[in-house]
Formats: C-alpha cells, structure tokens, sequence
C-alpha cells in the first residue's frame, strides 16, 4: 500500500478526528488532531490500521503552546500523531488505556514539560530526582541550567 | 510471607544504573517496579546548545556499546534535514560499521548469558573472539568503541584494498566460529534447560507493551527496522529477519545466534559491492526550518531520534529514545511469577547491564523491616544453584 492510499483509508475511517495530514517523506505520515480527539483516534489507528506500537512521544516547547507528537510504527514506516496544548493549561488525556506500552512516556512528558496527562495510572517522576524542585520543567526552553557556585573548603589558594 | 528486594541502582564500571523493587513471595517474583534516573544526564537539553557537528559526537557518547547506532540514526536525519545525501560509498562503509557493532554487541551478550547460566567456557570463548569484530573495528576507524566514523554527509575514513581483503578473512573465521557455538550450546543440555521457559514474555504482552528488538522478535513478531523501515542501503542487501517464538531467554539467544549469521552474510556483501568514488559530500553549516523521525535498528532494538530545525546552525529540538527504555515495561511483565534465581538472566535477556546489582542487593523483611544485604556473588551464586526440576525444562531442545 502506497502512503497516499493510507491517508486516504485513515481520512475515510477517520476524518471527523483529523484536521490534518501530511506526507513530507516516504513512510513517514503526519497527522493532526485536537487533544480531545486524541483517544479515538489513537483508538481507531490501533484497532482498523493495526498500529499498535507506540514508539516514543516526543514533547516540543513551541512558545505560546506545546506540541505533543506520539511517533507510532507500524510494518511499513512511521505514523506520527500531533497535537497542540496551550501553555497556561498543558493537558492531555493518557493514552496508557489503549498502548499500555505508552505509560514510561506520558511520566517522561509530564516531568520534563509540566504537561499534566490526565488519568494517568502511574504519575511518579521518571528520570527526575526525587529532590527535584516543582514547578522545575528542564525542557522547556524558558528552563536554564545554572551551574551553583562551587565552594572549595579553605578557599582559593 | 512477602518480601520487597531492591535491586540495583549503582554500578561504578557500566552504563545504565537502574534500581529495581521485587515484590517477593517465597522465591516468586509478584511484582516488579523500575526506577530509572541515576543517570539521567540531560542530553537532550544540552543538544539544543550545540551545533549539528557538535552532536554527532554528543549522541555517539549516549552509549559506549552501540555508539555507532545512535550517532548513525543522528547523522542520517540531520542529512534528510539538510536535504543531502551521502555518495554510496560513504553509505557502504557506515552501514558496515554498524553490521560490526551488531555483531560485537550480540558476541558480547551471548558471553554474558552463557556466564549467567553458568556456561563460563562459552563466555570464555565467545569474548575472545569478539576481540577479532574490536580488532576489525578498530581497523576501519581507529578506535575500538567510540569509532568516530559518522560525520553529515558521509564518512571520514575510506577503506583499501588490503583492508578489506583483511576484514573478509576475519569475517570468515568469525562465522565458522560462530557456527561452532551455536553447535555447543545446542549440544548442553544443561544449558539449553537452564534458559528454556525462563522470563516468559507472550505475543501478546510483546506487542502491547511496544517491546522492540531481540526480545519482540523472539516473542514472534517479525518486526525489524532494517525490513520494515529501510534506512540508508538496506533496500538493497539481502538478508532475513530472525525470530523465535519460544517466548522466553531461550528464544532470545536464537534470535541474537541467527542474527549473527545475518550479520555476517550482510558484511560480506558490502564488502564484495563497496562501490568505487567519494566517501562524503559537504554539507551546509545550517539547516532550514524542519522536521525529521529518524528510526534505526540497533543491536538492542529500534532506536528513534525525532529532530527538529529552526533554520539555525543548532536543533530546536532532539529527542532520542533507545531502545531499552522501549523494553523496560516489557521487562516487568517478564520478571512476574519468575523467581529469584531467575532475575540475573531475565536481565542479562534484554540486554541492559544487568551488573547494576552488582554491587548490592537488600533484601526487605515486609513485616518486620529488617533489611539484609546480599552480594551479588551470592545471588548469582543462587542462581546457578537453581537446577533445572520439572519434567517439561528437563526435555527442552533448542529451537533451531
């Protein structure tokens, strides 16, 4: 099956979830959906296109908002689904209910982004320390890091 | 009574700390829950500060075992960015290093499960010959682990005659070597019945819980990037995808044993093809506003980098996922109803480092809350004490 018929089939299943596909590349499809589509459509992907592998889910901080992408394969290339979230109310709905294998991301995006995922079943920090500051997301790009001032006992000499 | 072990998390001489709570009841595992994070070292961020040149050497010290892989699938999507394409040549020999390192990483994982297993000869023997794949590595580009070869458009050392005359001949005692392990450990019984239908992971729990690499396909599905998803020259080499569907450690040998083989038909023909002509093209210092998913198979699984461009000479954004981060949900699924003296090889299966307990095992009395620290000689110690009972492991044949 060519990428074109694809979208084509995922349009016709589809279409009331999507706003928006794109095919930039061979094997590589892009779709866009509101964040409160995103369960049905993930959903439908699954159960009618058999894409059942949820590769990663990649978090962007594009300003004003944050783009979610969960970057899914299948056997012949890579589908990925994009949604946006506004920054003053970062929310999306987990999708662990459908890709159980999605449950080490949405803890990544949660910690590293403050998007909260709701429904999550299991919200603890991933790679964070346990002594993490809150409110601290490291991957937004307003985040810096600032080396503290190192202290040597007795002093320069 | 229900006990709670953690496992893990420090290792001074591996890679990938990682601390593991067992919920025990007798010697069977209930439960399991993974904590990662004591290596977390904020690549990611720090790739948004560096250059596109600059990251080829960030992602390559990702990891130290499959550092071509992530600097590999790094390279080829900041080439799709920048809209280049390396000459065949270059193409060949990237390719071929990653072939190598295949093949390193599988020797390597074979020795450790052998050891685990208590098979120390076939640890013994395959590490020595996984020195002739770092001599072959080093040959190519002059280092054994971080070899350094990838740069955006192509590579940066070329290959000669007498070189590639030497590599095959190596690649060749390489096979029949081979060929001889996969006879021995066909031929212990012992060794085959202490693999056999340990860490048990079905199809089903394979799929749902988007494992990847060796331990998917030897749940039996064929997944295979190089297949699936044919990056740089895999259209063109023939070569097939192993998979077992044994569903336990024993399957997970197989698949990495004939993935070997794999490997060496595909070496064997880059190196007959090599294509005369350049190794690299130039490429431009930046890259216009885009995006990439850039996916590659590496010796663990698939490994994916999303990259991002913003028209400067830095990334908007990398993201890497490798591809034992996409097996650790699998790996809970595996260790449940397992048992204690199991956990060494159901780690080593994955191929994580499984020496992160090597250090220290507490052991948590859940009613009294006395904690007893056991050594990890002593658990390997239980491990390989743990002798092969029941009728159904006592007949296990090896799945060839």
């Amino acid at each position: 099956m060519t990428d074109a018929e694809l979208i084509e089939q995922i349009n016709g299943k589809l279409g009331s979830r999507i706003r928006e596909t794109a095919n930039p590349a061979p094997l590589r499809i892009f779709l866009t959906v509101d964040p409160g589509d995103l369960v049905p459509a993930v959903t439908g992907l699954r159960d009618d296109f058999g894409y059942t592998h949820l590769s990663t889910i990649s978090g962007v901080d594009l300003g004003e908002a944050f783009e979610i992408l969960y970057h899914f394969g299948r056997h012949q290339g890579a589908l990925t689904v994009r949604t946006q979230v506004p920054r003053d109310k970062p929310h999306v709905p987990t999708i662990t209910p459908v890709i159980p294998g999605a449950i080490l991301y949405e803890r990544e995006i949660q910690e590293m982004f403050g998007i909260t995922v709701d429904g999550i079943p299991d919200p603890r920090r991933l790679n964070l320390p346990d002594d993490w500051p809150d409110g601290q997301y490291p991957l937004r790009k307003d985040w810096s890091f600032e080396r503290p001032e190192e202290i040597i006992p007795g002093g320069r000499s | 009574m229900k006990y709670q072990v953690p496992i893990g998390p420090q290792h001074p001489a591996l890679k990938e700390p990682i601390s593991l709570r067992m919920t025990l009841e007798g010697e069977v595992i209930r439960d399991a829950d993974i904590r990662l994070g004591y290596n977390h070292r904020g690549v990611e961020k720090l790739a948004e500060q560096k250059n596109w040149t600059q990251n080829i050497y960030l992602t390559e010290r990702i990891c130290g075992i499959c550092s071509h892989s992530h600097s590999t699938c790094y390279v080829q999507g900041v080439e799709k960015l920048m809209e280049i394409e390396a000459p065949k040549r270059g193409q060949y020999i990237r390719y071929l290093v990653s072939e190598l390192e295949r093949v390193h990483s599988h020797l390597l994982w074979l020795g450790v499960a052998a050891h685990e297993a208590g098979f120390d000869s076939l640890f013994m023997y395959t590490w020595r010959d996984r020195e002739i794949v770092m001599d072959i590595l080093e040959t190519i580009s002059g280092n054994r682990v971080h070899y350094a070869i990838n740069t955006i458009g192509g590579v940066r050392r070329d290959l000669d005659d007498l070189q590639v005359k030497r590599i095959l001949g190596d690649i060749k005692t390489l096979w029949s070597r081979t060929d001889y392990y996969k006879k021995i450990s066909i031929g212990e019984p012992s060794f085959v019945a202490r693999l056999a239908d340990v860490g048990r992971l079905s199809k089903e729990d394979a799929i749902a819980l988007c494992a990847v690499g060796p331990t998917l396909r030897a749940s039996g599905v064929p997944q295979d990037i190089r297949r699936d998803d044919p990056y740089g020259i895999y259209a063109e080499v023939p070569f097939d995808v192993c998979t077992a569907d044994t569903c336990d450690v024993l399957g997970r040998a197989v698949v990495r044993i004939l993935e070997l083989f794999e490997s060496y038909k595909i070496c064997d023909f880059l190196l007959q093809n090599l294509p005369a002509g350049d190794i690299k093209v130039k490429a431009p210092r930046k890259a216009k506003p885009n995006e990439v998913v850039s996916r590659y198979e590496a010796p663990r699984g698939e490994n994916i980098h999303y990259i991002k461009s913003n028209g400067s000479d830095k990334p908007e954004r990398l993201k890497v996922r490798a591809p034992t981060l996409g097996n650790y949900a699998a790996t809970v699924a595996m260790l449940k109803n397992g048992f204690i003296a199991d956990i060494p090889l159901i780690f080593a299966a994955i191929d994580p480092c499984i020496c992160c307990a090597e250090r220290a095992v507490t052991l948590v009395d859940s009613r009294s809350g006395a904690e007893r620290v056991v050594r990890f000689s002593d658990l390997r110690a239980q491990a390989l004490g743990r002798r092969p009972s029941d009728s159904q492991k006592r007949n296990a044949v090896w799945p060839f």
